[in-house]
C-alpha cells in the first residue's frame, strides 16, 4: 500500500514538472518567436529613412548576417562595406539609410525601404561635407550590384554556418546556445533559400547590361512577380533601366500621369506598386506605415538652391519669359506651381524622340496582370495602370538635384540638355557626390570621387540612348545667351 | 431515446457536445464549401456581358487562388512571350482584375468561371501604339483557348501541384484563414488536381500529333459537345472553325438556320448550347439558368453591328454596292442567306462539316432534353455544307471562311492558290487595304499562331466567288464591304 502510494506520489511529481517545464519552455518560446515589431520613429524623416513598410517579415535578412556578409566576401564588393555599393551611413547608425529593422521569428530582420533609392548625398563643393537630401534621388546606389553581391555571396562556399556563426559571435559579443547552435545556423540555410526564390524570380538582370548608380530596371521588377519567364520574352523590353525619380510634393501631383512613361495617374497605387520593391507585398504590407510616409512626401519640399549657391537675380529674370515661351506648357509655370496644359501628360515617342528602352519595357500585358495583383484587398487593387506611348511631362520641383537628366539619366546636367544630341557628352561618369552649380548637374568628368571609382556611363549601350527632347521647342536651338538666363532661372526651381 | 436517457450524465453530456460540434463543423463545411453567394450584379448589361456569371463556376470553375498563382508557379508552360493569362491572348480591359469573360463568384470559396464574352469579344487597333479597341459580341481572334486548356492540364500533371508549392505561393499573395487554408490545402488542391486531370482524357483528339493545333482565334466548336456533352468516343474527326461573331441575332429568322455548317435550328438553342457547353454540367438553378438564356438572347438580338473605324471612299462604295448586287447579293443578301449551301458548291474545307452529324444531334437533343430544358435544339439531318453567311460587321470577322484559312478580304477575292499559304493569327492591329488583319512581319509573329492552310482543317480552297473580277471592281467591292 505504502509502496504504491509513493510510487504514485513519484509519478505525479514527474507528470506535473513536465508539464510545468513545456509550460515554461512554450513561454520562453513564445516570447522569443512571437513578436512582429518593427523599429518606430516619431520623426517622419526618420520613420522615411529607417521605418519598415513591412517587407521584413517576407525577405528581410536576419540582421547579424546582413552585418557580416562583407566580411564574408569582402572580394565581391568593389570597396570597404555597402558603402562601396553607394549606401549611406549616417554617424551612430549600424544600418545605411533606407533599411529598416523588425524583430520577426526570433530575431531582427532587416530589408531595404524607400529612403534606399529616394535619398542621396550631396557635396556643394569639393571641400564641402556630405550633405543628407531626402527625397531626391539616390545616386550613389548601385542597385543592380548590391543585388548581385548578396546573391553571389550567399551562394559562396563561405556561406556557411562554421564560417559565418563565429563572425556574428565576435561582432554581437557572444551569442547564446540557442542561437549559435539552432537560430543563425537555419537562419543561414533560410537566408540562402530566399535569396534564391527572389533573385531566381529577378534573373533578368543578368541579361542585361550594368546598369550603374542611380538607376533601377522598375517594370522588368514587377514583371518578376509573377514569375515571368524572361527568356521568352522579346530582347526589346529587357530594356527598361531608367533613373530613381525624386518623390518631393507627391500631393501635388495626384491626377498625373506618374512614372516616366506615365503608366499610372494615382500616387497611392505608384507608392504600392513602389512597395514591391521592399518585399512589401499585399499580404505583409504596413499600410500605416505607408500612409505616414504618403503623409510625409505629399508636402515634402526639396531644398532649395540659393540656400548653397548664389543665382543672378537680373540673369534669371532674363530666362523666365524664355521658360515661359518654351518649357512651361509642359513643365509648369515654375518649380512649385505646375500648372500648364500638358504637364503630368504623356508626349509620344515620335514627338520626345527619347531612349524608347524603358517604354518598351512596360507592356499591355503587364498593365493587364497588375489588375489582378492586390485582388485579395479590393479597396487597394490597382485600377490605373495603362500601357502609354510615350514619355510623361514631369513637373520640374528641385530640378537641380535631379541630375542626370532625361528619363534614363543618359545626360549628366542641364546645360548638356540643352545642347543638340551630337554635342551632349557620349560617355561620363555617374554617382559623383559632388554638385557643379555652373552647369546644373553632379560633376560628371572625373572617374573617381574621394578614391572611389565612379562608373562611366556610356550612352551608345542600349537603353542609355541620349537622343530626343531636342528642337526648336526643347531649347537646344536657342542662342548661347538665352540658354544661360534660361539656365539660371532653372535654379530658382 | 430511452437508451440514451438511461446513460449516466457524462456520456450523455459528452454525446449532446458531440452532436452540437457536428452541427457546427457541417455548418462551416457548408459556408465555407458550398454557400453559393450568387452572381455579382452589374450596372449595366455590357458589363453583364463582360463579367457576369452565367453560373459556370460550379463546376467547371477553377478556385480563384489556384488560378490565380499557376501562371506563377509554371511560367515556362505558357504560350510564348507573355505574362500571366494575358499570353493567351485573353481580351483584357486594363485595370481590371480578370479578363474579359473571366467571371468570379464565392461558392463557398472563391472560383474563376468563365461567360460568353471569353469567345466573343473582339479587339483590334488602327495602329501598333494604341491601347486596343474592344468590341462586345466580336469574334475573339487573339484567344488561344487549346493553349488554355492545355495548360491547366499540364499544370496538374506537374509534380509541383501541389498543396506545398502552391499555398507557398498562395500565401504571399492571399488573405486566407485558418479554415480556408485547410480546405486549400487538404480538399480544394487535391480535389482540383484530380478534376483537371480527368479532362485529358476527353480532350484526347487535341494531343494527337496530326492534327494541328486550333491557334488563335479557334476552337473545334462540335467535337467539344461531342466529347463532353454526349461522352462519345474519340472518332477521326478534326474541324476547327472561328470564334463566331454573335451581334445582330435578330437577323436569324424562321427558316434560316445557324452554326457553321447550319447545326442548329434557332437563336434561343444555340444560346442555350453554348451556354452549357461553358458550364460543363447540369444548371444547378434551372430559374438563374433560364433567366439568363432569356436576358442573353434579348441582348444579342439587339446588339448593333460594330461601324468600320477608317474613312470610307463612298464614291467607290456606290460603285461596288452594284458589284455586290450582281456577284454576291444572290447568296449574301437574299433568300438563301443564312441556309446551308452544299458543300460541292462551296468547295470548302470539309472538316467541320465532318465531326458531327445526325446521330450526333439526336444525342445532344437528348442530352440536353434529360436536363429538362426545352428547345427547338440541334438539326437531326446528315450535314451537307455550309452556312451561307450574313454579311452584318464583316469587316471585323477576319480571318475569313468558316475555319479562317484566309487573311483578309482581299485574299478572298483571289483565287485559292494566290491566297497566302502561311500566315499568323492572333494579332489585332488592322489592315484596311486588305480587310483584315496583320498577318505577316515580325510583330504578327510574336503575337500569333502560325497558321499553315496545308495541315488537316485548314485548307483555303472553295468559295472561289468573285476571284475572276477584275482588279477595279473587286477594289470597289472592298470599299462597299467596309459598309455592311
Amino acid at each position: 500500500m505504502n509502496m504504491r502510494d509513493s510510487g504514485c506520489r513519484t509519478c505525479r511529481f514527474v507528470l506535473w514538472s513536465s508539464l510545468i517545464l513545456l509550460l515554461l519552455i512554450s513561454i520562453a518560446a513564445a516570447i522569443r518567436f512571437l513578436p512582429d515589431r518593427a523599429v518606430t520613429y516619431d520623426d517622419p524623416v526618420e520613420h522615411f529613412k529607417y521605418g519598415s513598410t513591412g517587407g521584413e517579415r517576407n525577405m528581410g535578412f536576419p540582421f547579424w548576417l546582413f552585418q557580416v556578409l562583407p566580411e564574408v566576401c569582402p572580394d565581391l564588393l568593389p570597396g570597404k562595406g555597402y558603402q562601396s555599393l553607394g549606401f549611406i551611413f549616417e554617424p551612430g547608425r549600424d544600418l545605411p539609410v533606407g533599411m529598416s529593422k523588425r524583430h520577426h521569428l526570433g530575431i531582427d530582420r532587416v530589408f531595404l525601404n524607400c529612403a534606399v533609392c529616394h535619398a542621396a548625398t550631396v557635396r556643394t563643393s569639393a571641400n564641402a561635407k556630405p550633405m543628407l537630401v531626402v527625397g531626391m534621388p539616390a545616386n550613389q546606389l548601385d542597385l543592380m550590384r548590391f543585388q548581385k553581391f548578396v546573391q553571389a555571396c550567399v551562394n559562396d562556399r563561405r556561406f556557411t554556418p562554421s564560417q559565418v556563426v563565429p563572425r556574428i559571435a565576435e561582432k554581437a559579443g557572444g551569442l547564446s546556445l540557442l542561437d549559435r547552435w539552432v537560430i543563425y545556423p537555419l537562419g543561414i540555410h533560410l537566408m540562402r533559400d530566399g535569396v534564391a526564390g527572389l533573385l531566381g524570380r529577378m534573373r533578368f538582370i543578368h541579361m542585361q547590361d550594368e546598369w550603374g548608380p542611380g538607376r533601377v530596371d522598375t517594370f522588368n521588377s514587377a514583371k518578376a512577380i509573377f514569375g515571368t519567364a524572361f527568356e521568352q520574352l522579346p530582347k526589346e523590353e529587357l530594356i527598361g533601366v531608367s533613373d530613381f525619380p525624386a518623390i518631393w510634393n507627391q500631393a501635388k501631383k495626384q491626377g498625373m500621369q506618374l512614372h516616366w512613361d506615365g503608366n499610372n495617374s494615382r500616387v497611392e497605387e505608384r507608392n504600392l506598386s513602389a512597395a514591391f520593391g521592399t518585399g512589401a507585398t499585399p499580404k505583409l504590407i504596413d499600410h500605416a506605415a505607408i500612409a505616414r510616409i504618403e503623409a510625409w512626401i505629399g508636402s515634402a519640399k526639396p531644398p532649395a538652391f540659393e540656400r548653397f549657391y548664389s543665382i543672378d537675380r537680373a540673369l534669371a529674370e532674363r530666362g523666365a519669359p524664355i521658360y515661359a515661351q518654351h518649357c512651361a506648357a509642359c513643365h509648369g509655370r515654375n518649380g512649385s506651381d505646375f500648372s500648364g496644359e500638358y504637364v503630368g501628360k504623356v508626349t509620344p515617342i515620335a514627338v520626345i524622340g527619347t531612349d524608347r528602352g524603358r517604354l518598351d519595357s512596360y507592356t499591355a500585358q503587364l498593365a493587364q496582370n497588375q489588375g489582378m495583383l492586390y485582388s485579395a484587398d479590393p479597396e487597394r487593387r490597382f485600377r490605373h495602370f495603362r500601357k502609354t506611348w510615350g514619355y510623361a511631362n514631369a513637373p520640374l520641383d528641385g530640378l537641380w538635384l535631379r541630375a542626370p537628366y532625361l528619363h534614363n539619366g543618359s545626360v549628366p546636367s542641364l546645360w548638356d540638355l540643352l545642347q543638340p544630341t551630337a554635342q551632349r557628352p557620349v560617355k561620363f561618369y555617374r554617382g559623383n557626390e559632388v554638385y557643379d552649380p555652373k552647369r546644373m548637374g553632379f560633376v560628371a568628368d572625373q572617374p573617381n570621387s574621394e578614391g572611389r571609382a565612379l562608373f562611366a556611363f556610356d550612352t551608345r549601350i542600349a537603353g542609355n540612348g541620349n537622343a530626343g527632347h531636342e528642337g526648336p521647342g526643347y531649347g537646344t536651338d536657342l542662342a548661347e545667351a538665352d540658354k544661360r538666363a534660361l539656365l539660371e532661372y532653372l535654379k530658382t526651381f | 431515446m430511452w437508451m440514451l436517457c438511461r446513460c449516466p450524465p457524462w456520456i450523455r453530456n459528452s454525446l449532446l457536445l458531440g452532436l452540437v460540434l457536428i452541427v457546427m463543423l457541417a455548418l462551416i463545411g457548408w459556408d465555407r464549401l458550398l454557400h453559393d453567394h450568387g452572381p455579382s450584379e452589374f450596372g449595366n448589361p455590357d458589363d453583364r456581358f463582360k463579367y457576369g456569371s452565367i453560373g459556370a463556376e460550379h463546376d467547371a470553375g477553377i478556385p480563384y487562388w489556384i488560378f490565380y498563382v499557376l501562371p506563377r508557379v509554371f511560367p515556362e508552360k505558357l504560350p510564348k512571350p507573355g505574362i500571366g493569362y494575358a499570353s493567351f491572348g485573353m481580351v483584357w480591359e486594363e485595370g481590371r482584375e480578370l479578363p474579359m469573360g473571366f467571371t468570379k463568384r464565392r461558392i463557398g470559396f472563391d472560383r474563376v468561371g468563365n461567360n460568353c464574352a471569353t469567345c466573343h469579344v473582339a479587339s483590334y487597333r488602327k495602329q501598333a501604339d494604341e491601347t486596343p479597341t474592344l468590341v462586345l459580341t466580336g469574334p475573339n481572334h487573339t484567344l488561344d483557348l487549346e493553349a488554355f486548356f492545355l495548360f491547366l492540364i499540364d499544370c496538374a500533371k506537374d509534380p509541383r501541384f501541389n498543396a506545398d508549392t502552391l499555398m507557398t505561393e498562395i500565401d504571399l499573395a492571399a488573405n486566407l484563414d485558418f479554415i480556408d487554408r485547410l480546405i486549400y490545402r487538404y480538399l480544394i488542391i487535391p480535389l482540383t488536381r484530380k478534376k483537371l486531370l480527368e479532362r485529358e482524357a476527353q480532350f484526347a483528339w487535341i494531343y494527337r500529333h496530326d492534327f494541328p493545333e486550333w491557334g488563335r482565334g479557334r476552337d473545334d466548336a462540335m467535337n467539344l459537345p461531342k466529347y463532353f456533352l454526349i461522352n462519345w468516343p474519340m472518332d477521326n474527326t478534326f474541324g476547327p472553325t472561328d470564334f463566331a461573331s454573335i451581334w445582330n441575332l435578330k437577323k436569324y429568322q424562321a427558316g434560316t438556320r445557324l452554326n457553321f455548317s447550319g447545326d442548329t435550328h434557332d437563336v434561343y438553342s444555340v444560346v442555350i448550347d453554348s451556354t452549357l457547353g461553358v458550364m460543363g454540367a447540369e444548371p444547378k438553378d434551372k430559374t438563374e439558368f433560364q433567366g439568363h438564356i432569356d436576358w442573353l438572347v434579348n441582348y444579342l438580338s439587339n446588339k448593333p453591328v460594330p461601324k468600320y473605324p477608317f474613312a470610307i471612299d463612298v464614291v467607290a462604295a456606290a460603285r461596288g454596292k452594284s458589284v455586290f448586287t450582281a456577284h454576291c447579293a444572290g447568296c449574301h443578301a437574299s433568300a438563301r442567306t443564312g441556309t446551308v449551301m452544299p458543300l460541292a458548291e462551296i468547295g470548302t474545307d470539309r472538316g467541320r462539316m465532318d465531326t458531327w452529324g445526325k446521330q450526333e444531334a439526336i444525342a445532344g437533343n437528348k442530352a440536353v432534353s434529360d436536363l429538362g430544358i426545352e428547345r427547338k435544339g440541334l438539326v437531326e439531318a446528315p450535314l451537307t455544307g455550309y452556312l451561307v453567311q450574313f454579311l452584318d460587321g464583316i469587316w471585323l470577322r477576319a480571318p475569313y471562311l468558316h475555319n479562317g484559312s484566309v487573311p483578309t478580304l482581299a485574299d478572298l477575292l483571289k483565287p485559292p492558290a494566290q491566297r497566302p499559304q502561311v500566315f499568323w493569327r492572333g494579332y489585332d492591329v488592322y489592315d484596311p487595304q486588305q480587310i483584315g488583319f496583320v498577318t505577316q512581319g515580325d510583330e504578327a509573329e510574336r503575337a500569333g499562331t502560325r497558321f499553315d492552310t496545308r495541315l488537316r482543317g485548314n485548307g483555303n480552297q472553295g468559295h472561289d466567288f468573285g476571284t475572276v473580277l477584275s482588279e477595279a471592281d473587286k477594289s470597289v467591292l472592298l470599299a462597299y464591304l467596309k459598309t455592311l
